[in-house]
């Protein structure tokens, strides 16, 4: 006994422990990037905390960051996922709490799950009283399409072109949803691309509006939708779900998903399961998929190139996606009659980042005009955003899956 | 990945093409449904509005507009929110003389000299 406790033992012991702390680690190999990503996971958490940019989304994925990143913890087991697919035959032996939570981003069960929450907060009233604003809906996706071009060009390979593109729908869910099963070593960058540049919607936009507008586009105001009835409002969903389903079924999950939330808020005799799918529900999948797709963001797979022409080709997609809905907003006041012209500014709330840049479309114009009120006008492109980014989600995973 | 060692530029401008014409085709299509429907549940109030208008005095019409009812509501509700209360202008103290309470009374007041008797 008395060996065991030698002034020797207590110094192997003590060097043992501090050669196996995360200290340690981080002046072996590699380390120091992990220094650099807790870093960048505490300037996100300043973003989130401070300035307020998606708080909700990011305060998480920059928590998740921070815990991957610390080295020693083994919070996230990337090989685990390695190649694409859950390597079920270790998973029990090794898999930790944030293996598990990643679970739900890998299956695609959590952007499904928050979809149906967002269909339960969405009013597509506005869509319905007016549909061509499917039409700027559509035309908002430009952005998705060239950035896919886009990131070939830098070489990225097709399947993650496609996943680096959907950044351009900012729809944080649909972009989880695709890169999970196309490219899910860019998750990490990807959803951190997709949420940051969602939260500065109104930095991005408003220049792009102003340039490709000129003051008596802005000027233009907008007849009074007509009144939608509730009838019309519970047969949208069904009908949606239906027609889409049959054309693209592999937008269905999303779709069906948006859909259901919305049908549990119109029919309005599940008020209970539509409270909950808003409140509750969207919470805690929403603290899930923050920190699983915070822990995707390691040191290895984030401080790369790629990562730099991810963010680059993010504000890209950005950028084409909001000029493409005021092109053809103006290209569609060619043909309207007097009285039923479109001002053009409610063509960048085609992106979808419900209700930002339809709340964009509102201040910009209210610049030029304070009367004018184009909201509830912005709201139509701008849930028909939404649709036309889960429909071209579904494009590229058939096209590329 | 090897699926796809055979796409080159050609295939992918064709697949941004294809993918970016079918996201308008589909959303197209929605257009013509939601339409249709539109047109469906609109008939009756359509046809009751046109009856109207036939039948009824045009300024019977315009009072039922919804819109003009509203920015006439609005211009009513501006106009008495800018009303002001119709004031005298005077601005001297007119009453000064205060409600008789024991709190404030000099008689039961402590600096009162005592009573000869």
């Amino acid at each position: 006994m008395m060996t065991l406790f030698s002034d020797n033992f207590i110094i192997e012991s003590l060097v043992k422990f501090v050669e196996t702390s995360g200290f340690m680690a981080f002046f072996e190999g590699e380390g120091w990037k992990c220094i650099v990503m807790i870093a960048l996971a505490c300037f996100l958490l300043y973003l989130a905390i401070k300035k307020q940019f998606e708080p909700l989304l990011l305060l998480p994925i920059a928590f998740g960051m921070l815990l991957t990143n610390l080295p020693g913890a083994e919070m996230f087991h990337s090989e685990l996922f390695a190649g694409g697919h859950v390597h079920w035959d270790i998973f029990v032996d090794k898999a930790g709490l944030i293996d598990y939570l990643y679970l739900g981003v890998k299956l695609g069960i959590y952007p499904c799950l928050i979809f149906v929450g967002v269909g339960a907060m969405t009013d597509f009233g506005p869509l319905i009283a007016n549909p061509k604003s499917f039409l700027l809906g559509a035309a908002a996706q430009l952005g998705i399409f060239a950035t896919f071009l886009g990131a070939y060009a830098l070489g990225f390979a097709p399947n993650e072109c496609g996943s680096i593109g959907i950044i351009g729908g900012a729809d944080g869910p649909t972009s989880i949803f695709l890169t999970a099963r196309l490219a899910p070593e860019l998750l990490g960058p990807i959803a951190i691309a997709a949420y940051s540049y969602m939260a500065l919607v109104p930095v991005i936009q408003p220049p792009i509006m102003k340039a490709l507008t000129t003051k008596s586009e802005r000027l233009i105001k907008m007849s009074q939708l007509r009144q939608v009835s509730k009838t019309e409002k519970i047969l949208f969903p069904v009908i949606i779900s239906i027609v889409i389903s049959l054309l693209l079924p592999s937008a269905a999950p999303l779709v069906g998903c948006l859909m259901l939330g919305n049908l549990m808020k119109e029919c309005g005799v599940v008020d209970r399961l539509s409270k909950t799918v808003q409140n509750e529900l969207m919470n805690i999948v929403v603290i899930f998929l923050g920190i699983s797709v915070g822990a995707t963001a390691t040191a290895a797979s984030f401080l790369n190139l790629r990562t730099l022409f991810i963010l680059a080709l993010g504000i890209i997609a950005f950028s084409f996606g909001s000029a493409g809905g005021v092109l053809l907003a103006k290209f569609m006041n060619l043909f309207a009659k007097e009285g039923n012209k479109i001002n053009p500014l409610i063509g960048s709330a085609g992106v979808s980042a419900v209700p930002m840049a339809a709340r964009v479309s509102q201040t910009v114009g209210q610049k030029e005009n304070p009367s004018n009120f184009l909201l509830m006008h912005a709201m139509g492109p701008n849930v028909a955003g939404v649709v036309g980014s889960a429909v071209a989600a579904g494009i590229l995973l058939a096209f590329l899956g | 990945m090897d699926k796809f060692v055979n796409v080159g530029w050609p295939e992918m401008l064709l697949m941004a093409l294809f993918g970016f014409l079918m996201v308008f085709t589909v959303l197209v299509l929605l257009i013509f449904v939601m339409k249709a429907m539109g047109w469906f549940f609109t008939r009756e109030h359509k046809a009751k509005v046109a009856a109207t208008a036939t039948t009824a005095h045009p300024h019977d019409h315009a009072i039922s507009d919804q819109e003009l009812a509203a920015a006439i509501i609005t211009a009513l509700k501006l106009y008495k929110s800018a009303l002001h209360d119709q004031e005298s202008e005077m601005l001297t103290i007119n009453r000064i003389t205060r409600a008789y309470s024991p709190w404030n009374s000099k008689i039961h007041g402590l600096t009162q000299l005592p009573e000869k008797k």
